[in-house]
């Protein structure tokens, strides 16, 4: 009896071998950051196919795969019927167009020596008319085609094709001397800086992500920031993940299609909680708990001697003037509990939700004191006067 | 017959005294050759089962291997009581057998029984625990390196690959245990991430694993008449054939563990670690088997480390730690100091009264060899020198004498009162005339420690070699006395001229008016006598209680224990610091600490909240006591957040044989739920709160244990196509780090393991650890599981197959026994016990209260035994109760000198009183014998006359008895070595006892006797 006495009398009055930091919570917004797994994709718009707009045979690609090529570059030599027949048709309706419109010049002075009638000259004027409209339509088809019309004298089988854009050639399609038809692609040019990431995103987050959100990649050992453009209506099947689409904000032309990459997709703060850190956090009788200070007078444990009282009602008013300080500085953390023992009390908290330091939780108000790191220790000297002597 | 005997030792006296050379030389022999420990071996018939299940919890384990176990052990024959542990990884099953049982048998036994449990595959293998007793830690040692060259792994690599061997290959080593450091293991740490790049399941990749490890024999080829075997050698030879074996092939294109996971070398989770003066390091235990010689092993060691230094690397040396034989040799030395300066004072005692040189030679010579007969008996029954059995020698210096000195004085006194007659003659008939009474004492006095044998239990243990050897060395005495003394006496005594020396003449001249006044008043003074020993018996029942002494080792250990549930790094960081904080804090007390954490390889059942803190202490401490209380003080202010104990490490050991309950009193509630037992005890708790005497009480706290408990959901499992057989395999080597394969590296192997990568960074990891199924569904296991924080049990104890909880107490100021009864009754009145539980109680109360029932059957058989053997040598039942009348005088004096010295009551204490009661019926019949023979010789003589002359002849033998018992034990009561306390309760009362009991005897029983036969007369 003397002896336990006499060692909690010494427990009250002794020098704190091991300092129990302690800070106020305070509101922290919860941004939240995920781990996603991504791939490096090209969306369709971003990949130009060169497609030959009339069937004939491949005579000469004026590139190889894989070239860079400018809009604009020849891309192949295609001979073609087709051509050939338009052409010949452009250099007769050309030829008929220009004796019909000598013709017409011959009859307007006619009509104006008053030999001819208004009527018959109109009617050659239609008749001219039509056939220059007849030219134009094909002029502007063999235009498409980029054949250039006004140097066309003679008919022509051959067809040259032009990339319609900067990029790099993926793929021929076809090889030499193969027979193509109309719309049949012919090479793929892709397009720099056209990159996408894929993300694969757990369902979980269906409800947080958004358009606009950040998410960056590690590729090789870079870090590439994106933003989230788009977030597909449907679910990856095999994965059973939802698909975001990002674009790559910064020059990247030299990333890999279909390359698995890392990424992290960092959501926008949502809500404002009151936060403790994450090293307060115990787990104490089936329930999460953060440690506080027993401010009030009344001393439950019965650790304490009495001899210990007078220090600690000072250190109540202490405390408080602290307290008040600290709300309006933002509660820094501060180490204080060094001269006398202090007691704690569990207090249950429900965690909301969690970032890489703070927790946000409820049952602890803003700006309360509580321990904010080495809670183990805080919980020992509740749960060490239930130790048994036995370890076995 | 006895008479047969004399006359045959006088007529061959040549004979006898070869044969006594004989007997010296074979006891001298068998001296030198007895084992030496520090203790009697203490350990129950036990055999331990423990079963290794990694990172598996106290529930899961004690319902898939304690629980079968159990039920397969229990109802073997022989069986007293089975109790088990099971906590996280561990199960622990303690079978406890009848005493009498061979241990080799009983492990056999066992085995075969075990190979009948059923245990689901991939929870561990029930092993045996090492067959060796409970103080079997013969030797620590540290392996030390010097250089600072290699990691805590590597070290611990040679403890397991080195030392261990070599330490196992001495003969009466049963096992060596390493503790400390962190053992290899080869880390394949996979990317889950990257699972779904290759299109494979984590599954995949241990398979992949699994099926790359292997060797395989061909058989032979016989080229050229010569035979070739074919041998294919696929064993993983480097880390970069873990790294290219293929997982999974897809278009030619092989995908391997290279792009999946980083391998590398890493160390395996522990369970304990080794802390020394602040930094961690690498301890071995080598365990004694069973039935072999401590010191024997101890110095069988000590020549292997020679070899042992040289097998390992320069610089790395193994120190030793603790070294049992150190202890023993201090404890066996106290205690042959104490025999020692107990014959020599037994020796001058003899000479003072005698005053005569030859007779003092021969009782003297008596003391040896009777001594020398108890080793040979103690060799032939296998009984070590140790503490217990050398302190009956030590008590019964004194007794061993006394048949001899009656023998010796009787002769003596006769060759003086017939110098005329035949010497052969006088000797033969003098030692004939008390050879009856002689033999009845030293008869008695083997009975009165009859009821020591009867003890069970760890008492039983303790002091059955100590009552054993009593009685070997009064057997010996008998025979010394009554063959050799005669012939002794024949060959050597001489009538001397003067009877009387100036110290005899002084005391009989004080003894003689007291002697008158005491028959005068034998009435009165046998009332007030009588009042008196009530007074103090009543006392006696006030008097505290205790099992045992404190064994006082010399050293200072504690046992410190944090909350449960403690991570093994805080463990040990705490570990440093208390090394730290002690070494700087007493720089010229302690030379180094150690400190144990948690629990090495081999079945023990500390969890890692638990460590053992060890002290070596420089030499020459002048105040141990103050130095530990101080200390302990100083600990338990400094480090507020765990709990100190106390301890040494021999008791240590003992507290952990007993198993459980070390508290003085305990309540043992049994049942089913942990949590229903937790309320239980806690409602008991409150409600004895306020009862009278109860100083404090704790419940254990099995709970507190908090767990991520994983539960599959099996709807979600349905959806991707997951087995739950794949989470756990997850769980189990993904997480658990449970090893897949191992890579052999010539005898040494080391696990490897599919760990998953950042998987244990903290709890949320654990929700986000991906898995992928068949299908190519990548799911976290948040998933397809339920993911919960629960405290659960930190441990679940069962005793014969069900499951209890201790509440402790301490009990102050009040009999024990009244104690528990009024709280029987709170409990039964106030606190409700649910259906299917109960409650027992328990501690160190029980097994007193055991011991005490017992010996209250045995003390009266005792009793009637001793009534008999003195009605054979008296004929008489009054004398043989006027002899008895003795013993209550002694008691007197023991028991002021319990209470006058404030000492518990122990089993000690309750052997000096059995020591009493033969002393007091010695001296009874020594004088009563006389006063009938007196009585025979002068039969008209008046009574008083006569029992005054009768009382001043026997004074001397009557106190040279009383003397000689007092010297011999006086050494007990004065040492101070290791060892002393457990003797000291025990001297103390045979002091108080010799004195008081002597003095009556001188007193009170002539006029007792008066009262008796006055009207006869």
């Amino acid at each position: 009896m003397i002896k336990t006495s006499i060692i909690t009398m010494l427990l009250s009055i002794s020098i704190f071998a091991i300092e129990i930091p302690t800070a106020y919570t305070k509101l922290h917004s919860f941004g939240k950051s995920v781990e996603l797994n991504s791939k490096v994709i090209q969306l369709s718009n971003a990949k130009q196919s060169v497609t030959s707009l009339v069937s004939g045979q491949i005579e000469k690609y004026f590139v190889e795969a894989g070239q860079y090529v400018k809009k604009g570059q020849k891309i192949a030599l295609i001979e073609s019927i087709t051509i050939s027949k338009m052409t010949a048709d452009y250099i007769s309706l050309k030829k008929q167009y220009i004796s019909l419109s000598n013709n017409y010049e011959a009859n307007k002075k006619l009509y104006e020596k008053g030999m001819l009638s208004m009527q018959e000259l109109n009617k050659l004027k239609i008749e001219k008319n039509s056939m220059n409209s007849k030219i134009v339509g094909l002029q502007s088809q063999l235009k498409t085609l980029d054949i250039d019309t006004k140097n066309l004298k003679a008919t022509t089988a051959k067809f040259t094709l032009y990339a319609h854009s900067s990029g790099r050639v993926s793929k021929l399609h076809k090889p030499l001397h193969a027979v193509i038809r109309e719309d049949e692609t012919l090479i793929s040019i892709i397009k720099n800086q056209a990159f996408y990431i894929q993300s694969y995103l757990p369902l979980q987050y269906s409800d947080v992500v958004k358009v606009g959100q950040k998410l960056t990649i590690n590729y090789l050992d870079r870090t590439i920031v994106t933003h989230v453009t788009q977030i597909l209506p449907e679910l990856d099947l095999k994965t059973q993940r939802i698909v975001i689409l990002s674009s790559v904000d910064e020059k990247a032309d030299d990333l890999f299609i279909n390359t698995f990459l890392k990424s992290t997709l960092y959501f926008e703060p949502t809500d404002k909680h009151v936060a403790i850190k994450k090293s307060a956090l115990s787990f104490f009788n089936n329930e999460w708990v953060v440690f506080v200070p027993i401010a009030d007078e009344h001393d439950e444990g019965n650790e304490h001697g009495n001899n210990s009282h007078d220090k600690h009602e000072e250190k109540d008013a202490r405390e408080h003037d602290d307290h008040d300080d600290h709300e309006e500085k933002d509660a820094p953390e501060h180490d204080e509990h060094e001269e006398s023992s202090v007691a704690y009390e569990p207090r249950i908290v429900e965690i909301i939700t969690q970032d890489e330091n703070y927790v946000g939780v409820n049952g602890i108000e803003v700006g309360e004191e509580y321990v904010s790191d080495k809670s183990y220790y805080a919980k020992s000297l509740i749960l060490k006067s239930a130790l048994g002597g036995h370890g076995h | 017959m006895l008479n047969n005997l004399i006359d045959i030792s006088l007529k061959y006296k040549i004979l006898v005294i070869t044969l006594f050379i004989a007997i010296a030389a074979f006891g001298i022999k068998s001296y030198n050759e007895i084992p030496i420990d520090a203790f009697p071996d203490i350990t129950p018939k036990q055999v331990v089962i423990y079963t290794e299940s990694p990172g598996n919890s106290a529930e899961d384990i004690e319902k898939l291997l304690t629980f079968p176990i159990e039920s397969a052990l229990s109802g073997m024959a022989g069986v007293k009581m089975i109790m088990s542990n099971s906590f996280f990884g561990l199960s622990y099953v303690s079978v406890f057998f009848e005493d009498d049982m061979d241990i080799y048998f009983l492990r056999q036994l066992v085995s075969e029984r075990l190979s009948g449990v059923d245990i689901p595959n991939g929870w561990g293998k029930p092993v045996l625990g090492p067959n060796t007793t409970g103080l079997g830690q013969v030797f620590w040692y540290e392996i030390k390196d010097s250089t600072n060259s290699y990691s805590p792994r590597e070290i611990r690599e040679m403890q397991n690959y080195v030392v261990t061997p070599l330490f196992k290959s001495v003969s009466g080593v049963e096992e060596v245990i390493g503790w400390g450091g962190d053992e290899k293991q080869y880390n394949v740490l996979i990317d889950t991430k990257k699972l779904q790049n290759i299109d494979a399941t984590y599954d995949d990749v241990v398979n992949a694993i699994q099926k790359s490890n292997q060797a395989a024999g061909g058989q032979y080829l016989e080229f050229n008449r010569e035979q070739y075997l074919i041998r294919g050698t696929g064993l993983y030879s480097s880390l970069d054939d873990i790294r290219n074996s293929v997982v999974k092939s897809i278009d030619g294109q092989s995908v391997t563990i290279r792009d999946v996971a980083t391998v590398e070398t890493g160390s395996a989770p522990r369970f304990g670690a080794v802390s020394i003066d602040g930094s961690e390091a690498v301890m071995g235990m080598v365990l004694q088997r069973t039935a072999t010689n401590a010191a024997q092993v101890v110095d069988l060691i000590k020549e292997k480390i020679e070899t042992v230094n040289a097998a390992l690397p320069k610089g790395v040396t193994i120190e030793t730690i603790y070294d049992r034989t150190q202890m023993t040799h201090k404890a066996v030395n106290t205690i042959s100091t104490a025999l020692l300066s107990g014959v020599v004072l037994v020796t001058i005692v003899l000479f003072l009264f005698l005053f005569e040189f030859r007779s003092a030679f021969i009782v003297i010579i008596s003391l040896p060899l009777s001594l020398l007969i108890a080793f040979l008996l103690m060799d032939y029954y296998n009984l070590s020198a140790n503490l217990m059995s050398l302190s009956g020698l030590a008590i019964a210096v004194g007794m061993i004498v006394d048949g001899t000195i009656v023998i010796v004085e009787n002769s003596f006194r006769k060759l003086h009162d017939n110098p005329d007659e035949p010497r052969l003659k006088v000797i033969a008939d003098s030692a004939k005339e008390v050879a009856v009474p002689v033999t009845f004492a030293v008869l008695i006095i083997a009975a009165v420690f009859i009821p020591l044998l009867s003890l069970d239990g760890l008492a039983g243990k303790l002091y059955t070699p100590m009552a054993l050897n009593i009685v070997f060395v009064m057997l010996g005495s008998l025979a010394v006395a009554l063959i050799l003394v005669p012939v002794l006496a024949l060959l050597l005594l001489k009538p001397s001229t003067s009877g009387e020396n100036a110290l005899m003449k002084s005391i009989k001249k004080t003894y003689t008016p007291m002697l008158i006044f005491a028959l005068e008043n034998a009435k009165k003074l046998l009332i007030a006598v009588s009042i008196i020993f009530f007074v103090l018996a009543y006392s006696l029942t006030q008097q505290g209680r205790e099992f045992m002494p404190e064994l006082n080792e010399e050293s200072i250990m504690y046992r410190v224990i944090s909350i449960p549930g403690t991570g093994l790094e805080q463990s040990t960081q705490t570990a440093s610091k208390i090394e730290k904080h002690i070494l700087k804090n007493y720089p010229n007390e302690v030379e180094s600490v150690l400190s144990m954490v948690g629990r090495s390889e081999k079945g023990e059942t500390a969890q890692a909240n638990y460590m053992e803190v060890l002290l070596t202490l420089k030499p020459n401490i002048k105040n141990l006591e103050a130095l530990t209380h101080k200390m302990n003080n100083d600990l338990s202010k400094s480090f507020e957040y765990v709990k100190f104990v106390p301890t040494q490490p021999i008791a240590m050991r003992i507290e952990e044989l007993l198993e459980g309950v070390k508290a003085e009193l305990a309540v043992k509630i049994y049942g089913d739920d942990q949590k229903i037992l937790d309320s239980i005890a806690n409602s008991i708790q409150n409600k004895l709160k306020d009862i009278d005497g109860l100083d404090g009480m704790e419940v254990e706290t099995q709970l507190g244990q908090a767990q991520i408990q994983i539960k599959p959901n099996y709807l979600a499992l349905a959806r991707y196509g997951i087995s739950v057989d794949e989470v756990m395999n997850v769980i189990r080597n993904g997480i658990g780090e449970e090893a897949i394969s191992e890579k052999i590296e010539g005898i040494r192997r080391f696990p490897i393991v599919a760990k998953i990568k950042n998987a244990k960074d903290d709890i949320e990891s654990i929700k986000n650890v991906t898995m992928r199924a068949q299908s190519g569904a990548l799911v976290t296991l948040d998933q397809i599981c339920d993911i919960t924080v629960k405290h659960g049990a930190s441990f679940i104890k069962r005793e014969n197959l069900s499951r209890y909880m201790v509440l402790s107490m301490e009990v102050e100021n009040r009999d024990i026994a009244s104690f528990v009864e009024e709280a029987n009754q709170i409990i039964k009145e106030s606190v409700t016990i649910p259906n299917g539980y109960y409650i027992g109680w328990a501690g160190d109360f029980k097994n007193m209260q055991e011991a005490t029932q017992k010996l209250m059957i045995i003390i009266p058989i005792t009793l009637i035994l001793i009534i008999l053997l003195l009605y054979t040598a008296f004929n008489s039942i009054s004398k043989a109760f006027l002899i008895l009348l003795n013993v209550p005088f002694g008691l007197i004096g023991g028991i002021i000198a319990l209470v006058v010295s404030g000492i518990y009551l122990s089993v000690s204490a309750i052997i000096g009183f059995l020591a009493i009661f033969a002393i007091a019926i010695l001296n009874g019949i020594v004088l009563v014998s006389f006063i009938d023979e007196l009585r025979e010789k002068f039969p008209h003589v008046e009574l008083k006359v006569l029992l005054k002359d009768a009382s001043l002849l026997r004074l001397r033998p009557v106190l040279m008895t009383a003397f000689t018992t007092l010297f011999g034990i006086l050494p007990l009561l004065y040492a101070s070595g290791v060892g002393s306390e457990i003797q000291y309760p025990l001297s103390v009362v045979i002091t108080g006892g010799i004195i008081s009991s002597t003095l009556l005897t001188l007193l009170i029983l002539p006029s007792t006797y008066l009262l008796f036969y006055n009207k006869k007369h």
